[in-house]
């Protein structure tokens, strides 16, 4: 293909973007003008370069979708859903050529007469604007009397029924829905294509400036003068790292943008009524990554308007809004961006996901009857579980979320759902923001370093000196390690990579055991010492190194050291690591025995035992006293940048103030979408907590458990954070901590 | 880096098909690799090994942002692993760059085509899969190496085969 017609298509491919885009506005607001004007003008310009370039076919079409929209921009026409139907039919036709022309080379032989008289027809005055009784007048009469347009295919369903489903565009404000457009023009002038092969290029350079950097540093602190010079070097080279980083970045408005007109098709199909709402289109991610999670978000798009949205029948019985909502919430948290698919449907049925489960053998019915709600809503990620009573064209065959956790994991991301019965399902994609650089536990064996990414890791143990030996259990030759009453399989490090090396660990000396959960495979990875946790440059490592398949990659360390990238997946596969889906279930059926055991995090504060729910907890954190900040008299943690607010009903910061050493222990724990931190003096353990019920009632009680034969009272989270962000939502706290910055 | 100094000097032939070999030396043998091969020599460096990596792996090294995957000289021709820093010959192959592992790099020697001599036919099999004939130079041999036998990803292909 000719450098000319490549450049033809991506700006095609952009023209039609755009053109999707103004189109599912312009159902909102048929008579803006200007959105017509800028549609015309991207089918406007593909017939002008197709005709250049000798693409008859494609021509062809165009001419007739332009001709279409002349008559729409002079105002001869007005704009009604039928139309726009056709119109995006024709962006449909469009793009297919498009595809055959980048595939094949060339536009094929097929026609597109039906297309193209659809769009004649559309032309017709029957669709003229109503505004003119007499031109409404004659259309009736040429209609009837036209034999042709009586010819005509019957139109789809979907055009005919002018009062279906509406599907509207974002609009929090009218001025956030003209923005883009308003960008869009200009964005064309002052941003340039760049090679994404040139930008990786830049992107190691920067690394490499970056080591220089250190090693510059290292070798001139001794000289006063050389480190004015070596202190702005080191600050030209963050901010020019950041800004390569951020050359990689796109919105995720990218992926976003693609909604409506999918929302638009399938609540069609399905005869549901949805408004679509977006929410935080601008935040960014890294190229790549916006690619990888394209697929499975559309997936949980489409999943939720099947599943979740009932029909609007079902919603008003139900007494809710006929027209379900359907939220898209994007958000950057931390080093991660957060992406929401949430909707007001049905929920999932927790006892149609236990039916199913048992129907499909992916669980025995024993089993299925201890599971706790939580438990079972995990099963929906199960390979070849599908609840769609009736397999639809949507979704429903049986590849469903199993793929969009699949593919979400392998860019490092994960995957949450929350579900209430009767008020809707979210489903949480957690992704990193780039993929280049990743957070690493950098781990020690055989004299080496080795990089461990940390979204695999669960935790860490150590073992001390002439422990080894009793805590390290084996079955013949499988070491085992009992982790909280369960069996983890271990894997030596240093005997996977060096076959050779004799058998039991020594018993003079630490080990660390890092465990990991690789796609749903546990096992613990004993190494011999753990370094700082990093943010490394993933590298790609030559294809005759592939064939190893330890390694993922290889990064250049802090120190200048180079250190490989291990694969927790393909190390679990060649160790024999295997963990099904039956194993998986009954796992978690020993993990909780029933919905009665959840693990509990043992804390101490201000003297007394105290409890908060293991799954809520994100990282302990132990920081001195002085890095307390106040807002007014609440006590805020500045994390990783983000404002955390911290939790003291006990008093620990006080205590900790009067004592010798001010240190206190903060445990971010998550509540709904915030992070709240909870002040504590010692961690103390990990427990599993048995209900405690009420004598003569019989009712759990909702607020202690019985944890080490001890009653403790549960931290409730949902009461810290009424406490403390009742007043002051998630975006005023981060405007609180932009300005605190 | 200290070199030999023979044979540089070789006049008297046509100047046009004179070849400029970069020497490096492995215990008592010289090789050559022809200069418009090299794009870069990097001194005493320590590679890092890569476990269960195929043989002819010297390890990694970082090189200009990247992680150079390195062919040890000395293990394709079957000679005893050397301790201490070693030079690296920067290679572009077929799937990027590679280092090429030796000893240590010696001068740029400019020889002539009426030195040649192509492989000797009692050459190990193994060995000479990887050697393209030799420069007989005044006082010792230069032995040419194949710039493409010696890339990884061929290496890698050969050995899985």
């Amino acid at each position: 293909m000719d450098e000319l017609t490549r450049e033809f298509l991506i700006e095609s491919q952009e023209g039609l973007d755009r053109m999707e885009r103004c189109l599912t506005e312009l159902e909102e607001r048929p008579q803006d003008t200007g959105l017509l004007a800028d549609i015309f003008r991207s089918v406007h310009t593909i017939k002008g370069t197709t005709g250049f370039l000798g693409f008859k076919r494609l021509e062809k079409l165009a001419h007739a979708g332009e001709n279409l929209l002349g008559l729409l921009r002079d105002g001869k026409l007005a704009a009604n859903p039928p139309i726009i139907t056709g119109l995006l039919q024709l962006l449909d036709g469009l793009r297919a050529i498009l595809r055959m022309i980048e595939a094949e080379g060339g536009e094929g032989a097929s026609e597109d007469t039906a297309l193209i008289e659809k769009l004649e027809e559309l032309q017709a005055p029957a669709h003229a604007v109503a505004k003119h009784p007499e031109a409404a007048k004659t259309t009736a009469h040429t209609h009837a009397a036209s034999p042709a347009a009586t010819a005509l295919p019957p139109q789809p369903a979907a055009s005919a029924e002018p009062e279906g489903p509406a599907v509207s565009a974002p609009q929090s404000s009218e001025t956030e829905t003209a923005r883009p457009r308003a960008q869009a023009s200009s964005a064309a002038e002052s941003t340039l294509r760049v090679d994404v092969a040139l930008l990786n290029r830049m992107m190691n350079l920067v690394g490499e400036l970056v080591l220089t950097r250190n090693q510059v540093l290292q070798a001139t602190s001794g000289d006063p003068r050389m480190t004015l010079l070596s202190r702005r070097l080191d600050m030209v080279t963050a901010d020019l790292r950041e800004s390569v980083m951020k050359a990689r970045m796109q919105p995720v408005s990218n992926i976003f943008s693609k909604m409506p007109r999918i929302v638009r098709d399938v609540s069609q199909l399905l005869g549901r009524r949805v408004r679509l709402q977006m929410e935080g289109q601008e935040t960014e991610l890294d190229k790549s990554l916006i690619e990888a999670i394209k697929d499975p978000l559309t997936h949980a798009v489409r999943n939720s308007l099947d599943h979740g949205i009932e029909p609007p029948e079902a919603r008003e019985a139900a007494g809710k809004d006929p027209e379900g909502t359907l939220k898209l919430r994007a958000v950057q948290e931390g080093s991660h961006v957060v992406i929401e698919v949430s909707d007001d449907g049905a929920g999932i049925a927790v006892d149609k996901v236990r039916n199913k489960a048992i129907e499909r053998g992916l669980i025995p019915a024993e089993r299925a009857a201890q599971m706790g709600e939580r438990e079972l809503l995990q099963l929906i990620f199960l390979p070849g579980f599908s609840t769609a009573a009736k397999v639809t064209s949507v979704s429903g065959r049986g590849v469903g979320m199993d793929v969009v956790r699949t593919n979400v994991e392998r860019i490092g991301g994960k995957v949450e759902i929350d579900s209430r019965a009767g008020k809707g399902a979210t489903l949480r994609l957690r992704i990193p923001l780039t993929l280049a650089i990743i957070p690493a536990l950098i781990v020690r064996s055989l004299g080496q370093s080795f990089a461990l990414p940390q979204g695999a890791l669960s935790e860490l143990v150590h073992i001390p000196p002439g422990q080894a030996a009793t805590a390290i259990e084996w079955i013949d030759d499988a070491p085992l390690y009992r982790l909280r009453g369960r069996l983890l399989p271990l894997v030596f490090l240093d005997k996977l990579l060096m076959p050779g090396r004799n058998g039991k660990p020594g018993a003079s000396r630490d080990h660390f055991i890092a465990v990991l959960d690789a796609d749903g495979r546990c096992f613990g990875l004993v190494v011999d010492g753990l370094a700082d946790p990093e943010e490394i440059v993933v590298k790609p490592l030559s294809p005759a190194l592939k064939g190893v398949g330890f390694y993922s990659g290889a990064t250049v360390l802090g120190n200048a050291d180079l250190a490989l990238i291990l694969d927790p997946g393909s190390i679990a596969m060649k160790a024999g690591v295997i963990m099904t889906a039956e194993e998986e279930a009954l796992r978690a059926v020993d993990d909780i025995k029933g919905a009665t055991r959840i693990e509990y995090l043992l804390v101490e504060a201000g003297g007394r035992q105290a409890a908060v729910p293991l799954a809520d907890v994100l990282r302990i954190e132990q920081v001195p006293l002085s890095r307390i900040e106040y807002i007014g008299y609440r006590p805020v943690l500045n994390f990783e940048g983000h404002l955390l607010p911290v939790e003291d009903s006990a008093g620990v910061l006080t205590a900790a103030a009067d004592g010798p050493n001010p240190q206190i222990v903060v445990v971010v724990c998550r509540e709904g979408n915030r992070h709240v931190g909870i002040a504590v003096t010692h961690v103390l353990d990990v427990a599993a907590g048995i209900d405690l019920f009420e004598a003569g009632t019989g009712q759990a009680a909702s607020s202690v458990t019985l944890l080490k034969e001890r009653v403790t009272g549960i931290i409730d989270l949902d009461s810290v954070a009424a406490l403390l962000a009742g007043v002051l939502q998630e975006t005023e706290w981060n405007q609180m901590a932009e300005a605190v910055r | 880096m200290s070199g030999p100094v023979s044979g540089s000097k070789h006049q008297g032939k046509t100047t046009a098909a004179l070849l400029e070999v970069c020497s490096v030396r492995l215990d008592q043998t010289l090789f050559g690799v022809p200069i418009r091969h090299i794009l870069e020599i990097v001194g005493s460096t320590k590679p890092q090994p890569v476990p269960l990596a195929p043989g002819f792996v010297g390890g990694l090294v970082h090189y200009r942002g990247d992680v150079l995957t390195t062919v040890s000289l000395r293990q394709l021709l079957a000679m005893p692993p050397k301790e201490g820093a070693q030079d690296i010959l920067v290679m572009e192959g077929a799937a990027g760059y590679f280092g090429l592992l030796v000893d240590s790099v010696g001068e740029v020697l400019t020889v002539s085509p009426a030195d040649y001599e192509p492989n000797p036919s009692i050459l190990d099999e193994q060995h000479r899969a990887y050697l393209a004939g030799a420069y007989k130079l005044k006082d010792c041999l230069l032995v040419m190496l194949d710039p493409e036998r010696v890339d990884p990803v061929r290496l890698g292909a050969a050995q899985a085969a």
